[in-house]
């Protein structure tokens, strides 16, 4: 994105201009000359601070305000010919050696179109431009053929060793880009720098150094000095960022350098009579306190201390020094306290391992204590300062490695402050898409390739794929509709319904089987038993001197209360029997029946008919009152009206004699009137059978 | 009332037919016909209830159940003592999932008739669809001391221990399962899978093929070779297990899913996209198989689609851990990260340990 944007801004300038190198002539400005002097009088004057910065930066020394000085004038003739190869050579150069590189790109890029000779240093700073542009291969060519023009027997050569080392090391870098997202914190930044971020080690609180108008009188160059600012997390967005108050900032520069991990204490550095020292200042309640300069063993008043960090353990304070001594820049050092309470620092000791022939600092020591991100222009740089990383072994630090791109570019790329888990860090850098000049971002590390989570399926218990069932269930049964019925009764003589002692056998007629064998009771003549019902039946009734009975009947399916009751009535035909009618009736003195002896003589009708071969004697009694003859003729006459009754019934009168016995076969006392009724009597007795 | 008019009418008849006659009954009289009629009360009352039963017996073989339990309950309302019609409603009201209404059922049973082994055995079958493993297992215990010769009550039993994650036990009731039943190739695959937990997986590839050569045509037994090949990284024999699987029911959506995850084990992802594609135009809800396609998406880089395909495993199946964990790297990767950071906490309440990883190292500060 970057870079195609870069090209865009670089086509336009091809477009725009005519590619003609515009030289400060009056022939070039006749109509102008006021013009000519005013941007030539400019040149001269930024020349002068181009001039210092250009040796400052020979000797890895910082330019002041030079280039911004000389920037200054430099604009305001370009304003007057844009076209001229060296002013846009100038421009480019100082803004490439300023906090804000990426302005330099495009001037470097126009200089050296109008005129790749316009100066000893072009192909140097062209081959910058493409460095800075990410196009290390076409940089290289640049800084070799700088290489292969620059004579001088001076260092200067170091640095185009780096910078072609840096290209190759980006070539790599960019290609392998580490798995890390870096994004701008738009809340923190604004167009001016914004840096030096630091922050307690649960990421809420940010502490950072900005030279945003601040409300001081500018400096000569128009920047204001830094202050710091804090500003807190909420709702994973930083808040408005606030001056820190409590005299930690000054109108001199006040630049933060490290915030402990629990966010109480702070490290700074600040300009004391032209010299940068380490301060610290602790959060009392709301507020910071007034930094105090550490201890002479770290605020040294014989070098520049700066970049201050505190060690996890807290007994030690590093640091990035620098001295007239030393032709490297800043380098990483350390001063560790002999006790806590008396807070007596021993002599700050280098750690060569982690120094190079450039500047290092800032310096940052993870809360393991075994971690040291350093940032450093020097130790494999893919450009600027680059932040690396070295681990702490058996006491020795090891050589640092490259945190490489995207948190590393060609650009600077410093600080560094990151969250306890590791997952996310806070860094600044001056590369093109910021807001302007250094911002403040958040690298993000997404860590390994995740693996993503696989799912396989089975059924590992066959009864979810194929159960096991047992719903076999019981068999059917027979139904079996049982019901019985009481079957009760007696058995009586025909005649005179006396009760008569009889065998009894019940036959299932269905199967022919007898079922039941029983006698009725020789008293009662009754019995009572239980039959199934549904069915026929077949009872066969034996007494002595009787008719044998039988007969078939049915016993329904009835209801549960089934009730059947038969009286069995038995033919006495027993010869010499003889059976009292006594419910034949005859008028008084005569031998008229009377209407109500019907019944017993039907009954006889019937029994005589029932049992053909019966003959009997009818015979009549009397008792023995009145006379004899009288009572002889009156019971003849009382017989033989029977006999005739039963004969006018269809009985053959063969088969019946009638016998008058007046008052000779009494059966009672004719001495009372009880015996005299019983005495007077109509029988018939079993002659034949 | 209606029986009373029964009898008079009929005594009547009978009096004319065969010249009887009605007569006071005398108190022994009248008691004896109260037995009797109490008697014919209960053999109605039975025979009612055995009509009942094979009533029901009738359309359980048709598969009525619902219905066929109505009758078996008829059936002991008529006769509370009719054993058998007990233990038929309790299979049917087991056959419907009525599990409850079986319980109740057969706790009548066991307590008419202690000695019912049958009856344990199907009252474990209905704790076990209650998810009432301990009762079930002491169903399943009492059935056996009952009747030592069911080997689906061993099996029953073993899938429980199984199911408790009692390996063992499980594999020692299987075993006897087979003992009894040399052919129960249920008991052969679940006492492979019994290995499998616990990670001896050449028994388990033993067990199962044992069952395969029973019977060739299971494709569920298939699989499980397929993935426990997958686990032993013999991805050569986990295919061709699927392979044989998916010949035998091409339609066994597991299988293709199984085979997309070892397609994508071994980088092979445009065949696992299309496995998985497979697994889910079979069964369209298929959860599992989605989130495993939101993962050959996130490998193949294509993060939308990771995350779009993550969200339809979620929308089908809330609970499903890995499309949570698949989800929050697709949102990472989109630089959703508060979101990935939801999934993976989410992932981690349901218990998957990627998840819980993932939340650790990249949410919390």
């Amino acid at each position: 994105m970057m870079k195609s944007l870069l090209t865009t801004v670089f086509l336009s300038f091809i477009f725009a201009i005519s590619a003609q190198n515009v030289e400060f002539k009056a022939a070039n400005f006749k109509d102008d000359k006021d013009g000519l002097k005013a941007a030539t009088d400019a040149i001269k004057k930024g020349d002068e601070y181009f001039n210092i910065a250009n040796e400052a930066v020979f000797i890895i020394k910082s330019p002041g305000l030079n280039y911004e000085l000389a920037l200054n004038s430099y604009l305001k003739a370009q304003k007057f010919n844009p076209n001229n190869a060296e002013l846009n050579f100038k421009i480019g150069v100082c803004y490439i050696n300023s906090t804000y590189s990426a302005k330099g790109v495009s001037y470097i890029f126009k200089a050296h179109e109008l005129d790749p000779a316009c100066d000893n240093f072009m192909q140097f700073y062209y081959g910058k431009a493409l460095q800075l542009d990410n196009k290390f291969s076409e940089a290289i060519k640049a800084y070799d053929a700088f290489e292969a023009e620059y004579k001088k027997a001076d260092n200067f050569s170091k640095f185009v060793t780096q910078f072609k080392n840096e290209c190759r090391t980006a070539q790599g870098a960019v290609q392998n880009p580490v798995r890390a997202w870096v994004d701008n914190v738009g809340e923190l930044n604004t167009e001016f720098n914004d840096y030096a971020p630091s922050i307690t080690t649960d990421g809420g609180e940010i502490i950072f150094t900005s030279d945003r108008p601040n409300g001081h009188t500018p400096n000569e160059a128009g920047s204001y000095d830094k202050d710091i600012y804090s500003s807190t997390l909420t709702d994973r967005k930083w808040s408005a960022p606030k001056q820190l108050t409590g005299g930690v900032n000054t109108t001199e520069d006040d630049v933060s350098n490290n915030l402990s991990y629990d966010g109480t204490k702070m490290l700074l550095h600040r300009s004391v009579d032209g010299q940068f020292d380490i301060f610290e200042s602790t959060l009392n309640g709301a507020n910071w306190t007034a930094p105090t300069a550490m201890p002479f063993q770290i605020s040294s008043n014989k070098s520049n201390d700066i970049y201050a960090a505190y060690s996890a353990d807290g007994w030690s304070i590093y640091f990035a020094r620098d001295n007239a001594n030393r032709e490297n820049g800043y380098d990483i050092v350390y001063s560790s306290m002999q006790s806590k309470i008396q807070k007596n620092y021993m002599a700050a000791q280098m750690i060569s391992t982690v120094n190079s022939k450039f500047n290092e600092g800032p310096v940052y020591i993870a809360i393991d204590g075994e971690t040291m991100y350093i940032c450093s222009e020097g130790n494999g740089s893919l450009g600027g300062y680059d932040i690396f990383v070295s681990k702490k072994s058996q006491g020795s630090w090891s050589k640092p490695v490259n945190l490489g791109y995207p948190i590393n570019t060609p650009y600077d790329d410093f600080f560094f402050a990151t969250t306890a888990n590791g997952k996310f860090a806070y860094i600044a850098s001056n590369r093109p898409e910021g807001k302007g000049g250094f911002d403040i971002y958040k690298v993000t590390f997404f860590g390994p390739e995740k693996a993503p989570v696989s799912a396989t399926e089975d059924y590992l218990l066959a009864s979810i794929a194929n159960p096991v069932k047992d719903n076999s269930i019981e068999a059917t049964v027979d139904v079996n509709k049982k019901s019985f019925t009481v079957f009760k009764g007696k058995t009586i003589d025909a005649m005179t319904k006396k009760a008569v002692e009889a065998d009894i056998e019940i036959t299932d007629n269905a199967t022919g089987k007898i079922i039941e064998t029983f006698t009725t009771n020789s008293a009662t003549g009754k019995f009572i038993i239980t039959l199934a019902s549904g069915k026929n039946y077949g009872i066969a009734v034996k007494a002595e001197g009787y008719l044998f009975h039988s007969e078939n009947f049915d016993i329904p399916m009835g209801s549960a209360d089934n009730l059947v009751n038969k009286i069995i009535e038995l033919k006495n035909i027993a010869i010499g029997s003889k059976i009292a009618l006594r419910n034949i009736f005859f008028d008084t003195g005569k031998s008229t029946l009377r209407p109500e002896s019907n019944s017993e003589l039907d009954r006889l009708v019937k029994l005589m008919k029932d049992v053909p071969s019966l003959k009997i004697e009818i015979s009549g009694h009397t008792d023995n009152t009145g006379s004899a003859s009288l009572n002889n003729s009156l019971s003849q006459d009382r017989a033989a009206a029977v006999v005739a009754y039963l004969t006018g019934k269809g009985i053959a009168a063969g088969r019946m004699t009638a016998m008058g016995y007046g008052s000779t076969k009494p059966i009672a006392s004719n001495d009372n009137a009880a015996g005299r009724q019983e005495n007077r009597r109509t029988e018939f007795e079993i002659k034949g059978n | 009332m209606k029986f009373k008019h029964l009898y008079l009418l009929l005594l009547a008849s009978i009096s004319t037919s065969i010249n009887a006659q009605v007569e006071e009954l005398t108190p022994e009289e009248q008691a004896y016909r109260d037995s009797i009629t109490a008697l014919n009360i209960e053999n109605a009352a039975i025979a009612n209830s055995q009509e009942a039963y094979n009533k029901g017996i009738t359309l359980f073989a048709e598969k009525n159940y619902s219905a066929s339990i109505e009758q078996f309950r008829k059936s002991v309302e008529f006769d509370p003592n009719f054993t058998a019609a007990y233990y038929n409603k309790g299979v049917a009201e087991n056959e419907v999932g009525k599990y409850a209404d079986a319980v109740k059922t057969l706790d009548k049973l066991i307590e008419l008739k202690p000695s019912y082994s049958k009856a344990f055995f199907q009252r474990g079958r209905s704790y076990q669809g209650l998810n009432d493993y301990l009762k079930a297992e002491k169903d399943y215990e009492k059935s056996i001391a009952l009747d030592a010769t069911n080997p689906k009550a061993f099996y029953n039993y073993g899938t429980l221990r199984f199911l408790q994650s009692d390996y063992d036990g499980a594999i020692t009731y299987f075993t006897k399962t087979i003992q009894l039943d040399p052919e129960f190739v249920n008991a052969l695959n679940d006492r492979g899978s019994s290995h499998r937990m616990k990670g001896d997986y050449p028994k388990a590839i033993a067990d199962y093929e044992a069952a395969i050569r029973k019977n060739p045509n299971l494709a569920f037994v298939l699989n499980n070779i397929g993935t426990t090949k997958t686990k032993m990284n013999d991805y050569k024999g986990a295919m061709e297990a699927y392979n044989r699987a998916v010949s035998i029911d091409a339609n066994f959506h597991l299988t293709y899913n199984n085979r997309g995850v070892a397609q994508m084990d071994q980088g092979r992802l445009d065949d696992a996209v299309k496995d998985f594609n497979k697994a889910i135009a079979l069964k369209s809800d298929y959860s599992a198989a989605e989130s495993n396609l939101s993962g050959v998406y996130f490998k193949q880089k294509e993060y939308q689609k990771a995350l779009d395909m993550a969200n339809k495993a979620i929308s089908h199946d809330k609970n499903n851990a890995a499309a949570y964990v698949n989800r929050g790297m697709a949102k990472e990767m989109l630089r959703d990260l508060n979101g990935a950071c939801e999934d993976w906490q989410k992932a981690k309440e349901l218990g998957d340990e990627t998840g819980s990883n993932y939340y650790a190292g990249n949410c919390a500060n």
